[in-house]
């Protein structure tokens, strides 16, 4: 990425921080309302240990609700991609499920999962699976049909048709998914640290809110956003080592 | 020897519409053929059911006298558009069909890369070449699936005048110099005088073969080959039968 491209957004985000600080400098307004930048970085050099521990916590079930869930989502696709029928079958009851609210199902899932990591992670499954389930069966479904009657016309079976041509031709769309489901991950895991967790950043921030810290809790804001940053940048490498030779048509 | 392509008495339509009408045409090893006619004359089709993708409805097709219908993997195909993948390497698009095959090779690509004049882009993608240099990379694909067939449906088609031109002379080198059955579509009369040896000339539909014309001219064959008074009268004999007028 070069300057041009991130010197634009970091410029309004030092002026938008500076404006605050200055605004609750001015105005007097009382720290438990609306902490200052300052009173926010004295906040998170205060509370460094403990965060780190529960950052780690987060990270943690982060990755593993993630890997779930993209496991989830593109078994979901190749099968439903394969078998025509299961896809008219089961393709509008994902759509369903998606308009769930999880924050209804998940003590359900406390009382038929347990406190452990079980349910934590179906949370996560849950908001991941879907983006990559459909960014792949679309990818799967739209192949070049040219390509397609070349291959057949050369004797390619359904097995070559499948890994030489339509998932190769899918991946781009896979990493659209991939990264939506990235950015949704840690929502999902702080979400399932909300069911009652010891550790993490969701747990965190149900503590300090009751406390009515609010500089402790944009703290854990800011942790929240820089780990669906660093996460998405993680896809977007993986998929800048992957995907080769695109952009054609 | 048998002939490379014998199609005999097919016959091909799809729900009311007849597009195919005991059709015969044979292509004899070695030998260049073209078919010409009216567009939406079946002649897709036709390679269609030649490649094995639909199964007539009558009617028998042989490759190297063998029974070829509903069979697949038997010819090398270059489509009307290059249909090259974006992912692949122009080494990996070309090796394609021997990946298929169970036969891959890089070596055989790169030596047929370097004969042909493509050896600069071996390890580029397809967007990166022009359209003229995708059609050559296409044309390679079939020629080295190592079929004795090599079916070409109207892969010029898309190309400006002076490509056209240009991609005629870099085919007819190659071929002239590895021999292979050709069976060329296309509705450019001059291309199919100029390329082949035989022509069939299609009816609209339902197609069925109008007549088939011997190419008088020899091999290695130039460009100045269109200025012949022969070429001029067969180029006339062609228009007239395509556009209906008769003779």
């Amino acid at each position: 990425m070069t300057y041009k491209k991130w010197l634009p957004p970091a410029i309004t985000l030092i002026l938008l921080i500076a404006g605050w600080q200055v605004y609750t400098t001015v105005s007097g307004i009382d720290a438990w309302l609306l902490p200052s930048p300052k009173d926010i970085g004295d906040a998170a050099i205060e509370q460094r240990d403990a965060l780190t521990t529960h950052t780690l916590a987060t990270v943690e079930l982060t990755l593993y609700g993630l890997a779930a869930g993209v496991a989830a989502g593109l078994l979901i696709a190749i099968v439903l991609h394969l078998v025509p029928f299961l896809r008219a079958a089961v393709y509008p009851l994902l759509v369903i499920s998606q308009n769930v609210p999880i924050i209804a199902l998940a003590p359900l899932l406390v009382i038929w999962l347990g406190f452990g990591i079980a349910p934590k992670i179906v949370v996560i499954v849950l908001v991941c699976f879907f983006p990559v389930a459909v960014a792949t069966l679309d990818g799967l479904g739209r192949s070049d049909a040219l390509i397609a009657d070349y291959l057949r016309m050369s004797g390619a079976n359904r097995r070559q048709l499948f890994t030489k041509l339509q998932w190769p031709h899918a991946l781009p769309t896979m990493f659209s998914g991939l990264k939506i489901a990235a950015t949704y991950s840690v929502f999902g895991a702080i979400i399932s640290e909300w069911l009652g967790s010891e550790k993490g950043i969701g747990r965190y921030m149900i503590v300090q809110k009751s406390a009515f810290r609010a500089d402790r809790m944009f703290v854990a804001i800011v942790i929240v956003v820089v780990l669906a940053l660093a996460i998405f940048g993680l896809v977007a490498l993986l998929e800048k080592l992957t995907v080769r030779g695109r952009r054609h048509a | 020897m048998p002939d490379t392509l014998r199609v005999a008495g097919v016959n091909h339509g799809f729900k009311d519409l007849e597009v195919l009408k005991n059709l015969d045409i044979s292509v004899k090893q070695g030998e260049f053929v073209s078919i010409i006619g009216p567009s939406g004359s079946g002649k897709s089709t036709l390679f269609h059911l030649i490649g094995g993708l639909l199964t007539p409805a009558s009617g028998t097709i042989e490759i190297n006298g063998a029974n070829a219908v509903g069979r697949r993997g038997l010819i090398g195909y270059m489509p009307q558009a290059p249909a090259l993948m974006p992912w692949r390497t122009i080494e990996a698009n070309v090796i394609l069909a021997r990946e298929i095959a169970g036969k891959k090779d890089r070596k055989i690509a790169r030596e047929w890369l370097a004969r042909v004049g493509l050896d600069g882009f071996a390890r580029s993608y397809p967007h990166q070449l022009s359209g003229g240099m995708q059609q050559r990379v296409a044309f390679l694909r079939a020629l080295i699936s190592d079929q004795e067939l090599l079916c070409l449906d109207e892969p010029f088609s898309a190309l400006d005048a002076m490509t056209r031109a240009d991609m005629h002379r870099w085919l007819l080198d190659i071929w002239e110099a590895n021999r292979r059955s050709v069976l060329f579509v296309t509705h450019n009369i001059e291309e199919a005088l100029l390329l082949s040896d035989t022509v069939y000339v299609f009816s609209h539909r339902p197609a069925t073969v109008l007549e088939k014309i011997t190419v008088p001219f020899g091999r290695p064959r130039r460009a100045e080959v269109v200025d012949d008074p022969e070429f001029v009268k067969l180029r006339r004999r062609l228009t007239d039968l395509l556009t209906g007028v008769p003779s």
